[in-house]
């Protein structure tokens, strides 16, 4: 199928022109509320196979802000891929009258293989292990407000990199927009083969972290425990949990990003989340003008940009 | 009926042949490879410019019959056979039911007569209905007509069972194939593990999950002496294990398919499963040691794990569609492509003399006397095109690839079964 609409599948379906165009106008409609027109009448599928209370919230809010017409769906994880193929979906959507839509599913690639096929927009709202576009702007607006730039900013990504669709969109926009990443994790969560050009893999966190100006730290799951890539998770806090010690050589300057939902006491302790370095209420925050942006961006802009 | 296929350089490695011959055909069988045959009434096949050589025998193929006739019969299977200068396939055992009892090869055999294509060689199964639990009747399956064993598809995981299957079925002929995947480490993979399946997110099959069962199965046929072959080798240690296991002594053979020959693991980008594939396409430098151990002999066979799907499963979510793909009408153009600068001798070798040897049947020369099987092929340019093939199985992940080589015609029990410019020729009821 001949498909005209722009989607945003990952953070690379955008150029660092843009990512820094979404990042302004976050900023702008921050100071102020936008025009609810901006997407007036426009209809907005939230498609959540895999359960979500923040990130749908916030897509939630944030159509509602921009006056799209909302529609939500929680179709269950199983219940396409059987019977009616993923063409048939999108074929069926369109033909009603969706837009826009927002879709979480638990297998990676699901958004590209639905907008392969969907006549309109489709913004990936988490696929699987693979990508989760939107969190990443969200992350890269809440280090812009920071430090008002990020050529040359020093990042750390910690944790179980392997199975996290936030570390991938994150490595692919902070490696776009000139932001030096470090990797670090046990090497069953941060396999050798994430070696890439501009990318450094640290076991060592403690070496890591007075050298950064952020470090994100990403929810572990208990499952890794019984798919044998984890040991008891005390033990895992020895090498990687980030706690009143490690907060002592955190730069002062430098902040605490996470993803959420955050495993108190696992990644990190109450001191990190009680740190005034921790920026977790400003990325949920800018999440909801972030997605303002994004779908603006994609709906109206999508004749002025290539 | 007497054929005689005209002016074609034939290349015969069971011999040592290779000079512009003509091939003369009576009743089915080969009675002469001369300069000139006399025509007395043949129906000549014109091989000016062509290679002639003994009939390739695919002995890697899934003809889904019985149980998946939705995806190929043995009818279309055995076309698609020809339409790719295969005169002959071994079929494996992961139909349903399983090919665990002399009724199913039975079945199959009445079935491939009845289609009249290509030769149909049933592997029997190792374990009853693969479940790699209790072991198959193999001196029935053999009398039934079993050339080989394996569970394909399935890797017989308890090597107690593996090894007590090999030395009860030491003495029955017919080797044992193969299938080297490690459940545990395979997991639920859909691709290589590497650094496309890093990126991707996608959850990767390494490497290892092979070499280990290459390794671990190569022990049990050195401890059982039971002869035996590797199926599908698609790594560097693969490859350098069977090497390892040939040079203490182990009669180990190998194949290889035209995928893992040419094709990558960077075919994923799309998210589609045309591509998925068990074992699964490698990274760069596996293809690379796959081609350099076909040159240097180590690679006995060339076989294109023929996996028919319908384009509805194969267009289903990475996770759940099945794997493998049709191969039999892309593999000659796709070996040659792979490995351009193979001698032919060694070509005609991988396709025909090799497998027939390793399988124990007839066939894999031109020596008067023979069945007179014949493949026909010529460097002639051609574009695949999967919605053309005789298999029900429409997708490959060669669609739309360019080959040189291609099959001219197709020569099995000495009638034409195949030619390029009229398509399959009839149904042949061979004995």
């Amino acid at each position: 199928m001949h498909r005209s609409k722009r989607s945003l599948l990952d953070i690379d379906s955008l150029t660092r022109e843009e990512i820094e165009l979404i990042i302004r106008r976050s900023a702008e409609f921050r100071e102020s509320a936008p025009s609810r027109s901006l997407l007036a009448g426009v209809p907005v599928l939230n498609l959540f196979f895999e359960a979500s209370t923040r990130t749908a919230t916030s897509f939630t809010l944030a159509e509602q802000r921009v006056g799209a017409d909302v529609i939500s769906f929680a179709p269950g994880t199983s219940s396409l891929g059987k019977g009616e193929t993923i063409a048939d979906t999108a074929l069926t959507l369109r033909a009603i009258g969706v837009c826009v839509i927002v879709v979480r599913h638990n297998e990676s690639g699901f958004a590209t293989r639905l907008a392969e096929s969907f006549d309109g927009h489709v913004i990936n709202a988490g696929d699987g292990t693979h990508a989760h576009p939107t969190q990443a702007l969200l992350d890269l607006a809440t280090l812009h407000a920071e430090f008002g730039r990020f050529e040359g900013l020093r990042v750390a990504i910690v944790g179980d990199i392997l199975h996290s669709r936030v570390a991938r969109s994150n490595i692919v926009g902070m490696k776009m927009l000139g932001i030096d990443v470090t990797l670090v994790g046990p090497p069953t969560l941060l396999p050798d083969a994430f070696a890439a050009k501009g990318l450094h893999i640290e076991r060592d966190f403690d070496a890591v972290l007075p050298r950064v100006d952020a470090v994100m730290m990403l929810r572990i799951q208990r499952e890794r425990i019984a798919a044998s890539l984890l040991p008891a998770l005390a033990d895992y806090t020895i090498g990687y949990q980030l706690h009143a010690q490690r907060l002592r050589i955190l730069p002062s300057h430098a902040i605490v990003l996470h993803p959420g939902p955050y495993n108190r006491g696992v990644e990190l302790t109450d001191d990190a989340l009680a740190d005034p370095r921790s920026r977790y209420e400003a990325q949920v925050h800018n999440g909801v003008y972030v997605r303002m942006a994004a779908l603006d961006l994609l709906v109206n802009a999508a004749g002025a940009v290539a | 009926m007497r054929v005689l296929i005209r002016g074609g350089r034939v290349i015969d490695p069971s011999r040592g042949l290779d000079a512009v011959r003509d091939v003369a055909i009576d009743g089915g069988i080969v009675r002469g490879v001369a300069e000139h045959v006399e025509e007395r009434g043949h129906e000549v096949i014109d091989a000016t410019g062509c290679i002639v050589a003994p009939g390739f025998i695919d002995m890697h193929v899934h003809l889904r019959e019985p149980g998946a006739t939705h995806k190929e019969t043995i009818a279309t299977g055995t076309a698609a056979a020809v339409a790719g200068g295969f005169t002959a396939v071994a079929c494996m055992p992961n139909t349903n039911p399983a090919i665990d009892t002399p009724a199913v090869i039975a079945e199959i055999e009445q079935r491939a007569a009845a289609a009249g294509f290509a030769r149909v060689y049933p592997v029997g199964a190792i374990t009853r209905n693969r479940e790699g639990k209790e072991i198959a009747p193999f001196h029935e399956l053999a009398t039934a007509g079993a050339v080989a064993f394996s569970d394909d598809g399935s890797t017989v995981m308890n090597p107690r069972v593996l090894r007590n299957a090999a030395l009860y079925a030491r003495d029955v002929r017919g080797p044992f194939i193969s299938h080297c995947l490690d459940d545990e480490l395979h997991g639920d993979a859909v691709m290589n593990e590497g650094p496309q399946s890093v990126r991707l997110g996608l959850l990767g099959s390494p490497g290892l999950a092979e070499d280990i069962v290459v390794a671990r199965d190569l022990l049990i046929a050195a401890d059982t002496r039971k002869r035996w072959h590797v199926a599908h080798v698609s790594t560097a240690n693969a490859v350098e294990i069977v090497r390892w296991a040939r040079s203490r002594g182990t009669t180990v053979t190998c194949e290889v398919t035209p995928h893992h020959l040419l094709l990558g693991d960077d075919l994923f980008v799309d998210y589609h499963a045309r591509a998925k594939v068990a074992p699964p396409l490698r990274g760069p430098d596996d293809a690379a040691a796959l081609r350099a151990a076909v040159r240097d002999g180590v690679i006995d066979a060339f076989a294109s794990d023929h996996a028919p799907h319908t384009a509805e499963e194969k267009a289903q979510l990475l996770s759940v569609a099945p794997v493998g793909f049709s191969g039999l009408e892309i593999a000659v153009g796709a070996y040659a492509e792979a490995l351009p600068d193979l001698p032919l001798e060694r070509f005609v070798a991988l396709l025909s003399t090799n497998p027939a040897k390793i399988l124990g049947v007839e066939g894999g020369t031109l020596a008067t006397g023979v069945r007179a099987d014949v493949t026909i092929f010529a460097e002639r340019p051609w574009t695949v095109d999967a919605s053309a093939f005789y298999s029900k199985g429409k997708n490959t992940p060669f669609d739309g690839r360019r080959f040189t080589r291609r099959v001219v015609a197709t020569v099995v029990g000495g009638r034409l079964a195949y030619h390029v410019e009229r398509g399959i020729i009839e149904r042949l009821a061979y004995a």
